[in-house]
C-alpha cells in the first residue's frame, strides 16, 4: 500500500507542479487545488503502470487522497495485481 | 450532437454548411436512428441540397450533460458523441470535431484523446473581438477553465501568443493581461501572480494589464483571462450587441453591421488551443446558422494547419 501511495503522490506532485511531501493520505484534493481532471489524470497514469483499468467511480466520493488510492488499492488486490 | 437546440438545429445547420461545401464530407455522430429522422424530415421539408455521399451517421448512444463531472463522465461514456467524435479526429478520420455540447466534457476529451501539446495543463478557448479601424483582439480564455492556476494563465498567453504568430502573421503579438486597473498592483491575488509571471516571460511581449473598456481598441493583440472571467465577458458582449440591435431597430430599418460582430452565430465557434487536433468549441444555444459557420471555422483551423502551426511555435518557448 505505502508503495503504491507513493507512486500516486509522486503522479500527482509531477501534474499539479507541488512538493511531494506536501500531498499525505489526509490531504484533500480540495486543499491541491485539484480538480476532476487531474484526478483522472493520475488514476490514468496508475492504469499505465499497473497494466488495469479501475473502476468508475464518482470521484466526488473521494475527498482526500488517501480516501481515494485506498480504493483503488483495493481494488488492485481484488484482481490480483 | 449536443447543445440546446440539438439535433433538429444542428443537423439541419451541418446539411447546410455541406450543401455550401460539396468538396467536404460530414461525420454525424450522435444516436443514428434519431439523426436518420431528422434527415428524413429535412428530406421531406425540401431542405437536403447536399449530397447524399458527403453525409456519414456515426453512432454514438451516450451524451455527457452539462450537469455531469466531464472527466468522470468521459471515462464511464465512452459510446457519448463527444468521445467518438474526438476519437475520429485521433484515428485521422475525421479533420476536425465540432460540438455545441458540453464544454467540459470537449475539453476533457481533448486533453484525454486529442492529447495536450507538450507544457499545456489546460487548452484555452480563444475568441476574435471586432476593435476599431478593423483590428481584432483575442480574448483568451472565454470559458474552457473556470478555475485557472497562475502558469495556466501564463500558458493560455503563451498560446495566444503562438496562435497570433503562426495563424494570423501578426511578428509580435501584444499580450494583455485583462484587469480591473492599469498599474501593476491592480487586481486580486490571481491577477497580480499572473502579472508577474508574464512580465518575466521572455517569450512573449507583455505590454501589461488592459482594462475592459480597451477592449476594443487596437492597444492589444491578445487578452488574457480565466475561463470563468472570459466567459461572462464574452456573453455580456452578445447580450450588448442585441440588446443595441433591438433598440437601434426601433428607429432605423436596419443596424450597423458592426452590430453583426457580437452575433455569436455569426462567428460560430471557437477552437481550443494546445491540443494535438483541431476541436471547435460552439454555443451551446446554437441554431442552425451558428453550427455552419462553426464547421466553417473548423474547417479554415484545419486548412490553415493550426495544430501544427501552434506545435512548432510552442517548441520554440519556453516552458
Amino acid at each position: 500500500m505505502q508503495e503504491f501511495f507513493e507512486l500516486a503522490r509522486k503522479l500527482l506532485a509531477e501534474q499539479l507542479d507541488v512538493e511531494i511531501d506536501s500531498i499525505l493520505m489526509e490531504t484533500t484534493f480540495e486543499a491541491l487545488e485539484a480538480d476532476s481532471i487531474d484526478i483522472v489524470e493520475m488514476i490514468m497514469g496508475l492504469e499505465d503502470i499497473y497494466h488495469v483499468e479501475f473502476p468508475e467511480e464518482e470521484l466526488e466520493d473521494f475527498p482526500t487522497v488517501g480516501s481515494l488510492i485506498t480504493a483503488l488499492y483495493q481494488y488492485l488486490q481484488e484482481v490480483g495485481k | 450532437m449536443g447543445g440546446d437546440h440539438a439535433p433538429a438545429e444542428v443537423v439541419a445547420g451541418a446539411l447546410a454548411w455541406a450543401a455550401d461545401n460539396a468538396d467536404n464530407h460530414l461525420l454525424l455522430v450522435g444516436k443514428q436512428e434519431v439523426i436518420e429522422a431528422e434527415i428524413a424530415s429535412i428530406k421531406e421539408a425540401g431542405g437536403f441540397a447536399c449530397s447524399p455521399e458527403q453525409v456519414v451517421i456515426v453512432n454514438a448512444n451516450e451524451v455527457i450533460g452539462c450537469d455531469e463531472s466531464p472527466a468522470t463522465a468521459l471515462r464511464r461514456k465512452k459510446d457519448a458523441s463527444i468521445v467518438v467524435a474526438s476519437a475520429l479526429v485521433k484515428e485521422g478520420k475525421a479533420d476536425a470535431v465540432i460540438s455545441c455540447g458540453s464544454t467540459g466534457a470537449q475539453m476533457a476529451a481533448a486533453i484525454f484523446i486529442l492529447g495536450r501539446m507538450e507544457g499545456i495543463d489546460r487548452p484555452p478557448i480563444i475568441a476574435s473581438l471586432p476593435g476599431e479601424g478593423g483590428h481584432r483582439t483575442l480574448l483568451v480564455d472565454v470559458g474552457a477553465n473556470v478555475d485557472c492556476k497562475p502558469a495556466q494563465l501564463l500558458q493560455f498567453a503563451l498560446l495566444g501568443s503562438v496562435y497570433a504568430r503562426s495563424v494570423l502573421g501578426i511578428a509580435s503579438p501584444r499580450i494583455g493581461l485583462l484587469n480591473n486597473g492599469s498599474e501593476e498592483t491592480k487586481g486580486n491575488a490571481l491577477a497580480q501572480q499572473v502579472y508577474s509571471l508574464l512580465k518575466e516571460q521572455e517569450d512573449i511581449n507583455f505590454i501589461g494589464n488592459v482594462e475592459g473598456r480597451d477592449l476594443f481598441s487596437p492597444i492589444a493583440d491578445i487578452v488574457v483571462c480565466d475561463g470563468f472571467t472570459g466567459n461572462i465577458l464574452l456573453k455580456a458582449l452578445e447580450g450588448l450587441g442585441l440588446f443595441f440591435a433591438s433598440s437601434i431597430m426601433k428607429e432605423i430599418d436596419k443596424p450597423p453591421s458592426i452590430l453583426e460582430s457580437f452575433d455569436y452565430s455569426r462567428v460560430g465557434g471557437a477552437p481550443l488551443l494546445g491540443v494535438n487536433g483541431v476541436s471547435i468549441v460552439c454555443h451551446g444555444s446554437s441554431h442552425r446558422e451558428a453550427v455552419a459557420n462553426g464547421l466553417r471555422i473548423a474547417e479554415e483551423c484545419f486548412r490553415n494547419g493550426i495544430v501544427a502551426r501552434q506545435a512548432e511555435e510552442l517548441a520554440k518557448c519556453e516552458l
